[in-house]
């Protein structure tokens, strides 16, 4: 049979909008070229033409399942530039709000690993379980999943009465669940067959390819910006970077779950720990002329935003490095000469997200 | 003329004979068409409902009289309302007819299972019928059937090969490969897991079989038969965690996915009938049958032990997760091949020492 090239998207049940155009000998995938940019909204050049805190709104579209983080690290970056110092209390509600953004971010993940493998029912738990981080937003900032949030120089509000407590009580829940997927998914034998030794990644393949966040952690490479280079008050807070052994896509769904756990127990740290004080320092409305680059760890991986202020109210340039887009060569790396009913598996355990990736 | 009145003469004995009558009701209404249908919907209905309960949704709702138990219908209906697009280079004939020839093919099985034995009289008013006690409820009696059953259920994978192939698409034809893969390959183990019921009733009439087991059951002491057969008919009817033909994640909708409207429902209802016969040969070849205590009437028990089977396939749905193909095929030829030969080597081991056991002697 001669070799077909098959179109895996961008109208697809399984990809999103992510295409990858399969060259698929019988059931066999002997190359992959992925075709991306099918998401594509300038997002970057939007951003350049609005002041630094409008600009916040279009930049959180970029992701919009971990939409916290991308708004995070713009802000991060802004107030490099800017030179103002966050105040004690708006790092800590940075951290709660972030940690909940990658638990509802992972959970999403979750559910779309479960059905690369085909249950459907681990597809509806985690969406299910999602609503409680949700609605938790929607009680502090109005909003389910674009808050725009995060201003230079700290949060817009305050947390509102009994957010703590509604926050602890979704969080035990959580945790509880997170037990129940490990039964129901990451101990059950088909799972294991399906996804173990599937899209295996030795520590220094995983380095020359530069993976970021969970997917190279599941390599058993530590790399964690929130413990290499800490912000927000991370660097106040305990919490282990979890690592996989193997690097296969086993490994790298494990290490996903683990952070969730990690993140409950974050979340509950800086709920208890949360000092008093002001909520927003004054911050100017325009840049002085320079440069800068930060990062954060989202729940993808590490997200990069170079800024480049020119003295206005606008940034000069803006440029997101986006831990998808990092992630992309590991899936044409890995997919050579493998079954079709790996593909799935191994895009969702690398968590392509196509928006991110476009931006 | 002659002929013309001959003709007429002897189509009046054949309905004074109560034949055409006879035919008329096994074929429509049980064990035929009317029959099937209905535990196709009550099958549909209820994988959909525990499936939702299983994901913590509710399912259907709102259509008909309780816990929307009239929505496959309503989906049905609005299958047939759709428009046929036929793909521009497809081969149209085959394109049109393979969805209808393999809900006849899944359907004509049906004709050769016997599905109890009327235990009193049955007549009608003024209609010429006569049922008496002794017969079976089946539409042709035949001392092969459950090989004609087992043939027909070989040709299916042909004609989703077919099926596969007419639409000319690539998701069709990589599904359809899968597919031949798959049901070639699970045939062997299923009749391999026949070979022991067989050798112990002696025969291949499905009468024959079911009566064999009126002191024990087939399953009692064919274990490993039953539960290689039931595997390996999951695999033939591609259920859940074997349905990769449909592997929705990879292909779409596998071979299907370029059918429209009501072709696709031809396919799904063939689908489900085919779930509904391996239910069915399961339950005749292992599980007695229509023989049970004698508070039911034997075709309650037959459908009753039939319909569980069919519940226990639908709820391992919400459980597992799919095989990939190679594992599928590994898992056939080394584990159930072997257990099933292990199977036949215990019933002649059985078969010598103690033939009372096996109800032989």
């Amino acid at each position: 049979m001669p070799v077909m090239r098959v179109k895996f998207g961008p109208q697809h049940p399984i990809s999103g909008h992510l295409c990858l155009a399969l060259d698929v000998d019988g059931d066999v995938v002997v190359n992959i070229e992925p075709d991306i940019g099918y998401t594509h909204r300038g997002l970057e050049k939007i951003a350049e033409n609005r002041n630094y805190v409008q600009a916040v709104p279009p930049l959180e579209r970029a992701n919009i399942v971990d939409s916290v983080h991308m708004v995070l690290g713009y802000v991060e970056a802004v107030e490099e530039l800017m030179g103002v110092e966050v105040p004690e209390r708006a790092k800590f509600i940075r951290v709660i709000m972030a940690e909940m953004s990658r638990i509802a971010s992972h959970l999403y993940w979750l559910c779309l690993m479960a059905v690369a493998v085909g249950l459907e029912t681990m597809l509806m738990w985690p969406i299910n379980d999602r609503e409680l981080l949700l609605d938790l937003f929607e009680m502090y900032t109005g909003a389910r999943i674009t808050h725009s949030f995060f201003i230079p120089g700290g949060v817009r509000r305050d947390l509102p009465q009994g957010f703590k407590e509604q926050t602890f009580r979704a969080l035990s829940y959580l945790e509880q669940r997170l037990g129940d997927y490990d039964r129901m998914l990451y101990q059950s034998y088909t799972f294991k067959i399906r996804t173990q030794g599937v899209g295996k990644l030795k520590p220094q393949e995983a380095i020359k390819l530069g993976l970021v966040g969970p997917s190279i952690r599941g390599s058993g490479v530590k790399v964690d910006v929130r413990k290499d280079e800490p912000y927000a008050a991370y660097d106040q807070l305990e919490f282990t970077v979890p690592t996989g052994k193997v690097g296969d896509s086993y490994d790298r769904s494990v290490v996903r779950l683990r952070e969730m756990e990690q993140s409950i127990s974050l979340i509950r740290q800086a709920l208890e720990r949360l000092p008093s004080g002001p909520i927003k320092a004054p911050a100017p409305s325009s840049a002085p002329k320079g440069e800068t680059y930060s990062r954060v760890e989202s729940a993808r991986g590490e997200l990069g935003y170079y800024l480049v202020g020119d003295g206005t109210t606008r940034p000069y340039r803006l440029k997101i490095s986006s831990p998808s887009f990092r992630n992309l060569p590991a899936m044409g790396y890995l997919s050579k000469n493998v079954p079709f009913a790996d593909i799935p598996v191994i895009l969702w355990s690398l968590d392509l997200w196509p928006l991110d990736m476009d931006r | 003329m002659v002929g013309l009145e001959s003709l007429t003469l002897q189509l009046w004995q054949l309905w004074q004979s109560g034949y055409l009558t006879e035919l008329f009701i096994k074929v429509i209404i049980f064990p035929g068409l009317v029959h099937i249908s209905l535990v196709v919907l009550l099958a549909v209905w209820f994988e959909r409902k525990v499936n939702a309960r299983i994901h913590l949704r509710v399912g259907p709702y709102h259509v008909g009289p309780v816990m929307g138990f009239f929505q496959p219908i309503a989906d049905f209906v609005k299958l047939i309302g759709k428009e046929l697009i036929v793909p521009e280079k497809a081969h149209k004939l085959l394109y049109k007819t393979a969805p209808i020839s393999a809900l006849a093919l899944s359907t004509l099985s049906f004709a050769f299972i016997p599905f109890g034995v009327i235990g009193s009289e049955m007549s009608l008013p003024f209609i010429p019928f006569h049922l008496s006690p002794g017969e079976y409820w089946v539409v042709y009696y035949s001392n092969i059937s459950l090989l004609i059953v087992i043939l027909l259920f070989s040709v299916r994978p042909f004609i989703i090969i077919a099926a596969g192939w007419a639409c000319r698409s690539k998701y069709c034809t990589v599904g359809a490969l899968r597919t031949a893969f798959q049901l070639l390959a699970y045939e062997v183990p299923l009749l391999v897991a026949i070979v022991g019921v067989v050798m112990v009733a002696g025969s291949f009439d499905l009468v024959a079989i079911i009566e064999s087991q009126s002191s024990i059951w087939h399953g009692v002491f064919q274990p490993l038969g039953l539960a290689v057969f039931f595997v390996a008919m999951m695999a033939e009817v591609s259920r859940r965690p074997f349905d990769l033909p449909h592997a929705e994640q990879e292909l779409v909708y596998g071979w299907a996915t370029e059918y429209p409207g009501v072709l696709y429902g031809c396919f799904m209802m063939a689908e489900y009938v085919d779930l509904y016969l391996g239910a069915v040969l399961m339950t005749a070849l292992f599980l007695g049958g229509w023989l049970g205590p004698a508070f039911l009437p034997p075709i309650a028990w037959f459908l009753l032990k039939a319909g569980i089977i069919v519940c226990i396939v639908t709820l391992l749905r919400g459980v597992f997760p799919r095989v990939r193909i190679d594992q599928l095929l590994d898992a056939g030829w080394t584990y159930l091949i072997p257990l099933a030969l292990i199977q036949v080597l215990i019933i002649l081991g059985l078969a010598h020492v103690a033939p009372g056991l096996l109800g032989l002697a």
